[in-house]
This record gives structure tokens, C-alpha cells and sequence, in this order.
């Protein structure tokens, strides 16, 4: 049975350490916060940095973009002025750079929507306790016989409550 | 912050946005109803009639609505790109006050774009400037500055929505938790399931730190883009290479002043004395003084440069300007208001007085608004035929659209405080610190 435990801590370092103990003994933790705790989650969890993978390929997006619009379509719609050149260089370099910014913005924010999974208006764990003035340790993946030692783990190490809990 | 609790600071905020009295309520229709009858009507008799009913008559052709224009541009200035330098640079002082500011930003460039609109006389044929493929083999002029505008307005607008919208979602989940009726079901979808995870808060700083560098180049290209609309034309008085880092210097000026007239009002509105302090006060003014500093700097020179070209195009728009009727007046108002009242800021005893800031700041605003208007008003009336001169007088439909443009823009300021965490709810706790078992440690 997988039955997920929620431990509530007033303070980050009792339960950054709950965090560590129970990650060593070998279960997925999950934290919950108010504020983003940034380097002190350091001993749990490094990840990635993906989103700039997002940037870069929406900064290239709109380098294409902006050339296309300007170059291309004056190759199309050849408008003539006067012996100025049909591809002007000043117009193009500006219309590139807003283009450049304005996917480079665009992609990032659908980049965190697929890394970050939102929106999730689904069924899942959550206490409001954790947008206020708790930080949460979710543990998942525990056996039936192990639920009470992860229940007195919790304890030990700080928490103020600990609940059995479901998606809702 | 030492004395707040992370609870206190929830219910405060949910407190602004669901607690409203009367004088709310008076403010908001207040604003709405002159919005209405100061711009809104007059702009539709506008439409209706014509532009006869302005001042615009030859050989000026731009006036007032495309100095507001400039002007509400400069007021953006104020929220996204200093948030985003302060956040960049990792400034605490910002975490109070940016939210506001960025709803600021997002309200100004709002009414900017309006004033094109209202400046276009038809506005129905806005989108003539939308490149579309069309059977009449028409396409638009990409060398004409107006279509920079274009461009960089809208990417401005939208980079500004995301940003404030961005930043909210994990307050627009605390708010959620907090709220019944029909704001439970709007805050649930505007904070797109947020739970706040560690992975959650790792891609939302992530994703945050990429907006605000793509923000910052952005926001001074746009001002630098606005200026070009002037710039690049062979008008004297205008045709100036330093009117880029004039406007994006300028921009940031009015727009820091704006945050101050704004928030002296909103924390005495609010009751959020404790949030927004003297201390924000105190470094705000300190940034005041100094883009006044180069504010004047650059207006030294563009004055001296023209002066010591001695070409009589351009000694007669600065002869103009500074020393006759009917603008002149204006030109030493806007020096006092812009350039020497920011000079009281060296003194921190009022930096931190708010009657000197609300005071100063209100100055520098109408300072920057004259500024904006006399570059308008004192080149295009004289170029370079004598027999062509003729002074722009705005119409008094022209001055109600200016006066309702303020309106419009409290209005939604109103609206916004409302409907939205007005200060940053995680970051006010991230100024409080952790909570460890020995007390709170800051980062």
C-alpha cells in the first residue's frame, strides 16, 4: 500500500534534516513551502536548470521571426521608396531584437508550464498550512509497516503535525 | 520586518483585497465617472467630428496626445524594468513595493497605447499597422519609426503581463486558500494548481530570473524607441543622437516618482504602514536624486550642444522654448520641478519626510509631463520656414482627454489593489527570513 505522510514544521532546519534522514533511509520526500528556500534545500535535492534550454530555443524562434517578417516580406511585398533598399538593415535589427525578446519571454513561460506540469487543477496532497507558515515534508512510497516509523521520524525531528494523506 | 509574522503577512494582504469601505467605493466611481466624462466623451464627439476640434493645424500635426503618449510610456518605466534591475541585483528593499510598481507598468502602457488611438483620428484603421497578408498587396513600411513602436509596445505589454502575472502565482495561491464565493473558483484557476514544491519554487525562480534579463534590454530599448519616433526625423529640436538615453533616463525619473505619489497613498489607504516604510522612501528618493542628477546632465547638454552648433534652426527652437511666449514659462517650471526640488533629497531627514516626497514626486511628474509636451509644442512649430510658423495651442477637449488620461489610469490602479495580492506575499516573508529554531535567518 502506498499511503503518503505529511509532516508540518514550524522551522526549515528541523525539517531540511527530517528531509536528509528520511532520503538516506531510502524514501521520495517532497518539500512544501511558503517561500522558495532556494540553497538550503541543497542537501535534498540539485536540479537542473532546463528553462534556459526554452530561452535559447525561443530567443532563435524569434531571431527567424523577426528576419522573415522584415526580410522576407519586403522580398514579397516589394515596396519601392525612392531608391532606398528593399531590405533595410536599421528596421530589421530593430524588429529582430523586440522578436528575440518577445519569444524569448513567450517560450520561457510555456517552459515552465511543461517542466513545472501547470496548470494542475487535478486531484493532489496539499495543506493550506504550507502557503502560510509551515513547511511540509511529504514522504510517499512507504510500506504498510514502516507508516507509524515515518510517523515517529517526523515527530522526532520537530514536526508539529503529522497526517496520513490523500489527493484531494 | 522583525516584529510580522508569515500569518500576519497573509491575512494582511488577503485584508486589502476583501475588506472595502466606503471611501473605496466613492474613490472608484469617482474615478470611473470623470474617466468617463473627461476622456471617454470627448474623445467620441472627437471621433464623430473630426480632428478640427483639436489644436493640431499646420505645421503641427503631433500635439499633446502623443506628448501623453510619451509621458505614460515614461510612467511604465517605473515597475517592470526596476524590478527587474533590483531583482537582478538581488536589492531586498524591492520585495514590497515591486508588485504595485509592475501593476503600474502594465496600467500606464495601457493608456499610452490609448493615446494612440486617440491620436490617430480614425482609429478604426489601426490595423493598418498589422503586417497580415492581404489580397490588396499592401504591406507595411518596417523603415518607419511609428511601426517600432508598434513592435515595441506590444512586446513591452505582453513581457509585462507575463512578468506581473508570473510572480503572483504562488500569492495568487495563498490568496486562494484564504477566500470564498466567487473568488475561490477565479484565484483556483489563476494559481494553475500551485502548491508549492520545492521543484515548483526552483522553476518559478528559474523562469523568473530569465524574464527579468530578458526585461531589463527590453524596456530600454523601447524608451530608446520611442525617442527614435522624434529622433530620426530632420525636425530641429528634435533631431537630437542623445534623445535615446534622454527618454529611457527620463522614463525611469517620472516613473520612480510615480511609484512614490503612488505608494504614499496606498499604504495610507491600505493601512500597510508596516510593508511600505520610510525606509523604501528613503531609497527610492536617493534613486530620484540621482536620475535628476543625470537628468539634468543631459538636458545641459542638449541645451549646449545646440547652442554651440549655431545654426539658426536650432537657435530659434531653443530661443523658443526657453525665453518666449507661450511655452517658456513651462521650460523654467520644468527645470525647478525636475532639477533643483530633487536636490532637497540629499538630506535624509527628507527622503524620509512623506510630505517632502509626496511633494517632490508630484513636481517631478508634472516637470516630466512639460518636458514631453515642450518637445512636441516648441519644434514642430518652427522649422525652417519662417513663413510657416505657427504656435500649437491645445483645445480644451485636448487638455479634459489629458486630465481624464489620469483618471483612467487611477481607476484601474483601484481595480488592481482589489483584485490582486498588491504586495508580494513570499517575498515580504523572504524579508523576514527563515524561521530556524534559533530565530530567523535572513538570506
Amino acid at each position: 500500500m502506498n499511503q503518503p505522510v505529511l509532516g508540518l514544521f514550524p522551522h526549515v532546519d528541523s525539517m531540511v534534516e527530517a528531509a536528509v534522514g528520511l532520503k538516506d533511509t531510502g524514501y521520495t520526500v517532497t518539500v512544501f513551502s511558503p517561500i522558495p528556500l532556494g540553497d538550503a534545500l541543497d542537501p535534498i535535492v540539485v536540479r537542473k536548470n532546463y528553462i534556459r534550454y526554452f530561452a535559447l530555443f525561443g530567443a532563435f524562434i524569434g531571431l527567424f521571426f523577426g528576419i522573415i517578417l522584415t526580410l522576407g516580406t519586403a522580398a514579397l511585398y516589394v515596396l519601392p521608396r525612392g531608391g532606398l533598399p528593399i531590405w533595410p538593415i536599421t528596421p530589421t535589427l530593430l524588429l529582430t531584437y523586440e522578436s528575440i525578446i518577445l519569444f524569448g519571454v513567450i517560450w520561457t513561460l510555456i517552459g515552465f508550464f511543461i517542466v513545472a506540469r501547470k496548470p494542475n487543477f487535478g486531484k493532489q496532497i496539499y495543506d493550506p498550512k504550507v502557503a502560510i507558515d509551515s513547511f511540509g515534508l511529504l514522504v510517499e512510497d512507504i510500506r504498510e509497516d514502516k507508516i507509524e516509523e515515518v510517523e515517529q521520524l517526523l515527530k522526532s525531528f520537530g514536526a508539529d503535525e503529522v497526517n496520513r494523506v490523500e489527493k484531494s | 520586518m522583525d516584529n510580522i509574522s508569515y500569518k500576519e503577512v497573509n491575512e494582511d494582504v488577503v485584508r486589502t483585497m476583501t475588506k472595502t469601505g466606503w471611501k473605496y467605493w466613492v474613490a472608484l466611481i469617482l474615478c470611473a465617472g470623470l474617466a468617463v466624462a473627461l476622456w471617454g466623451v470627448p474623445w467620441g464627439y472627437q471621433i464623430y467630428v473630426g480632428q478640427g476640434v483639436t489644436g493640431l493645424n499646420t505645421p503641427t500635426f503631433w500635439g499633446i496626445y502623443l506628448a501623453n503618449f510619451v509621458f505614460w510610456i515614461g510612467i511604465s518605466h517605473s515597475g517592470t524594468l526596476l524590478s527587474a534591475i533590483l531583482f537582478i541585483t538581488a536589492t531586498p528593499w524591492r520585495r514590497s513595493i515591486y508588485r504595485s510598481a509592475e501593476a503600474i507598468t502594465f496600467f500606464s502602457v495601457l493608456t499610452a497605447a490609448i493615446f494612440i488611438f486617440v491620436h490617430m483620428g480614425r482609429p478604426w484603421n489601426f490595423y493598418w499597422t498589422m503586417p497580415y497578408f492581404t489580397t490588396r498587396q499592401l504591406w507595411v513600411n518596417f523603415t518607419s519609426p511609428i511601426m517600432f513602436d508598434v513592435f515595441a509596445i506590444s512586446t513591452y505589454m505582453t513581457s509585462s503581463v507575463i512578468f506581473l502575472y508570473f510572480g503572483s502565482i504562488p500569492d495568487l495561491a495563498a490568496v486562494r486558500d484564504r477566500v470564498t464565493g466567487w473568488r475561490k473558483p477565479v484565484y483556483t484557476y489563476l494559481s494553475l494548481g500551485w502548491r508549492g514544491t520545492d521543484a515548483e519554487w526552483h522553476w518559478l525562480s528559474k523562469s523568473y530570473t530569465f524574464f527579468a534579463v530578458f526585461i531589463i534590454p527590453l524596456a530600454v530599448s523601447v524608451h530608446s524607441i520611442v525617442s527614435w519616433d522624434f529622433a530620426l526625423s530632420m525636425v530641429p529640436g528634435l533631431n537630437k543622437t542623445i534623445f535615446a538615453p534622454y527618454f529611457v533616463v527620463g522614463a525611469i525619473f517620472s516613473g520612480t516618482a510615480a511609484i512614490v505619489t503612488l505608494m504614499v497613498c496606498f499604504r495610507k489607504a491600505m493601512k500597510v504602514e508596516k510593508y511600505i516604510t520610510l525606509m523604501h522612501f528613503d531609497k527610492l528618493c536617493m534613486l530620484l536624486l540621482v536620475m535628476s542628477l543625470l537628468w539634468s546632465y543631459i538636458n545641459v547638454v542638449e541645451v549646449f550642444s545646440g547652442w554651440f552648433a549655431n545654426t539658426s534652426a536650432e537657435n530659434e527652437t531653443l530661443r523658443y522654448r526657453m525665453f518666449l511666449a507661450p511655452h517658456s514659462y513651462m521650460f523654467w517650471l520644468m527645470i525647478l520641478t525636475n532639477s533643483i526640488l530633487p536636490l532637497l533629497f540629499i538630506f535624509r531627514r527628507l527622503r524620509t519626510s512623506i510630505f517632502v516626497c509626496v511633494v517632490v514626486s508630484i513636481g517631478i511628474n508634472v516637470g516630466m509631463w512639460i518636458e514631453r509636451y515642450l518637445i512636441v509644442a516648441t519644434s514642430l512649430p518652427r522649422k525652417f520656414l519662417p513663413n510657416m510658423w505657427h504656435d500649437y495651442i491645445p483645445s480644451l477637449l485636448e487638455i479634459s482627454v489629458t486630465v481624464g488620461s489620469f483618471f483612467f489610469f487611477a481607476m484601474l490602479f483601484l481595480i488592481f489593489v482589489k483584485v490582486w495580492p498588491s504586495i508580494s506575499i513570499y517575498e515580504v516573508k523572504e524579508d523576514i527570513g527563515f524561521p530556524m529554531r534559533k530565530g530567523f535567518k535572513r538570506h
